[in-house]
């Protein structure tokens, strides 16, 4: 029998606010020490009141915008009960009944096309604490740094059937999610985790099989690696009856590569749900969702059809400029500080990602002046500064974003001087230490006088017109 | 309310009821489960969604951090710290 698989993504984003969701105390703890960005509200401490981060709403509405879903403009927090060391006040206020968006849709590209996944809904919440069990033997350590956190949870339909699925979903998300400036979605940082429900079915059939759920996921690798190894045990206790299948949680094993049964799965009414009497409703009014909309970002397909059309870019260049709201917006600033499109792009796609590969940085981990960039890529067309040394004052840049190119060119005597004085004097010297190739060149090999031209420029230190210094060698040699 | 969930209910919250109160919650619940099924009879899918009792909305504050706790005045309390942390038993995962 052929089985299909069956499954639903719920993606915990950290969200990228300053302080926390219901306290003022600082969402951003790393490097800190245990506990030092806590108070008596993130602490659980009886007779706190929490007081909502209005921008943990801007983004959580920001974020059901760019997924297509239907904003709640009256939204609610709800107590999830369950008790667990690093929960402090013993319930996670979250939203159960009223999330702030709902009724969305995602697109995603396979190898075998286009598909809609359904989005179920986007809540708010908070973020539980961290336990650390390995600095005494007898004892857990508890540090709430972490604990109300702002996080949304997006909820898919069980509309994915393969791990190939699952990465271009995430892999979407996180696209749009970074275009809007909501979140950083970073799995290695654990700003993006994800719990994955999974069952298989007989192919065709309209009944879901029994569900297991795989837990704070952090890899993109990991999950594919989990999505497969699930499947297959699941279908193997179908087949051969090698197990009873039961709805729990499970806990993926990378390193063994194998999941182990958690916990048998909880139900909502094991949470015991029930609206949270410290948090008034949230009423976004007609002028708050406005702001909002306003502020939405050009999808990533939108700026890709506008970089082809109207700034005549090919499919290639629009597709890697279009790969990430940092690299575009570096782009767009170069574009209008220089006025070409087409260089603006190339220096983009040849030269600045290049950097960002060979340093390991993420497309979006781009902090360079896009303006400063156009300034150097004016410097660079019209000679003033040669290509070499352009890229070393690029590479300057990623080093110090408030570098000037101009100011920095000058000094470090990148400024092409055309001194043709100096030109004739490194060429008589170059053409005298190799005097095969000037012969070479004479007998008719053309290509001979290269040696020679590069280490007249190596001398100059790229401080000089390509074309004049050709020029000048070809006549020099000629006139020998 | 059927047996199991109140079993399960009890469990839940760590309660031990009396043979007398199961009696007591299982009559009070079947009564409620009358009520609402007399509520769910209207047609309700022309009237807007209740989200609260009161017509009142929560205030929201801006994304500014401010430090209003040191450490060491939330951890007086404590039973136990090391290191910064709070101790609790230890949680075998």
């Amino acid at each position: 029998m052929r089985y299909e698989t069956v499954i639903g993504l719920e993606v915990h984003v950290e969200l990228a606010t300053k302080s926390k969701i219901f306290c003022s105390c600082s969402a951003h703890s790393f490097g800190a020490e245990p506990n030092d960005h806590v108070c008596p509200a993130c602490c659980g401490m009886p007779g706190m009141l929490p007081v909502v981060n209005r921008r943990v709403v801007d983004y959580g509405m920001k974020a059901g915008l760019m997924l297509n879903c239907h904003i709640n403009r009256t939204t609610t927090f709800d107590k999830k009960s369950y008790y667990y060391p690093d929960l402090p006040a013993a319930y996670q206020t979250t939203q159960w009944f009223a999330p702030v968006a709902v009724n969305g849709l995602v697109e995603i590209e396979t190898s075998k096309g286009k598909k809609n996944v359904r989005i179920k809904q986007i809540h708010m919440e908070e973020d539980a604490g961290k336990l650390v069990h390995d600095i005494r033997e007898d004892t857990t350590h508890v540090d709430f740094n972490r604990t109300s956190v702002p996080l949304i949870e997006i909820v898919s339909q069980p509309d994915l059937s393969s791990a190939e699925e699952v990465e271009a979903y995430l892999e979407r998300l996180k696209m749009l999610l970074r275009y809007a400036k909501v979140a950083e979605c970073e799995m290695a940082h654990g700003t993006m985790r994800c719990d994955v429900n999974l069952s298989v079915r007989p192919e065709g059939s309209d009944k879901l099989g029994v569900r297991t759920e795989m837990k704070n996921m952090n890899s993109v690798e990991a999950i594919k690696r989990a999505i497969e190894y699930e499947t297959a045990r699941h279908i193997d206790a179908l087949e051969n009856g090698t197990e009873v299948l039961v709805q729990e949680t499970r806990r993926w094993d990378d390193i063994k590569g194998k999941s182990f049964a958690m916990r048998t799965k909880e139900t909502a009414g094991d949470y015991r749900y029930f609206p949270d009497p410290n948090v008034m409703p949230v009423v976004i009014d007609d002028e708050w969702f406005e702001s909002i909309s306003a502020t939405l970002p050009e999808f990533p397909e939108v700026k890709k059809a506008r970089y082809t059309e109207e700034l005549g870019l090919g499919e290639y260049d629009a597709d890697q400029l279009t790969k990430s709201i940092a690299l575009c917006e570096c782009f767009e600033t170069a574009y209008e500080a220089c006025g070409s499109a087409k260089d603006a792009a190339n220096w983009m796609i040849s030269e600045v990602m290049s950097i960002l590969n060979a340093r390991k940085m993420t497309y979006d981990m781009l902090d360079i002046n896009g303006r400063a960039l156009g300034e150097l890529i004016v410097l660079v067309s019209s000679g003033k500064v040669g290509r070499a040394n352009g890229k070393k004052i690029l590479a300057a840049m990623f080093d110090d974003n408030t570098i000037l190119p101009e100011k920095y060119a000058e000094a470090n005597g990148f400024i092409v001087s055309n001194d043709t004085g100096l030109i004739e004097k490194t060429v008589k010297a170059a053409i005298e230490a190799d005097p095969k190739a000037v012969s070479d060149y004479k007998s008719g090999k053309e290509k001979a006088i290269m040696s020679i031209f590069g280490k007249c420029m190596k001398e100059l230190r790229g401080n000089c017109d390509p074309q004049v210094l050709r020029k000048i060698l070809i006549d020099t040699i000629n006139n020998m | 309310m059927e047996r199991d969930t109140l079993r399960r209910l009890e469990m839940l919250n760590q309660l031990s009821l009396t043979d007398a109160q199961k009696e007591d919650v299982i009559a009070f619940f079947a009564a409620r489960d009358a009520e609402l099924k007399t509520l769910e009879a209207i047609d309700t899918s022309d009237t807007e969604r209740m989200v609260h009792v009161m017509p009142i909305m929560t205030v929201v504050r801006d994304d500014v951090i401010i430090k209003t706790f040191s450490r060491e005045a939330l951890q007086q309390g404590a039973p136990e710290t090391d290191e910064g942390y709070w101790c609790v038993p230890r949680v075998v995962e």
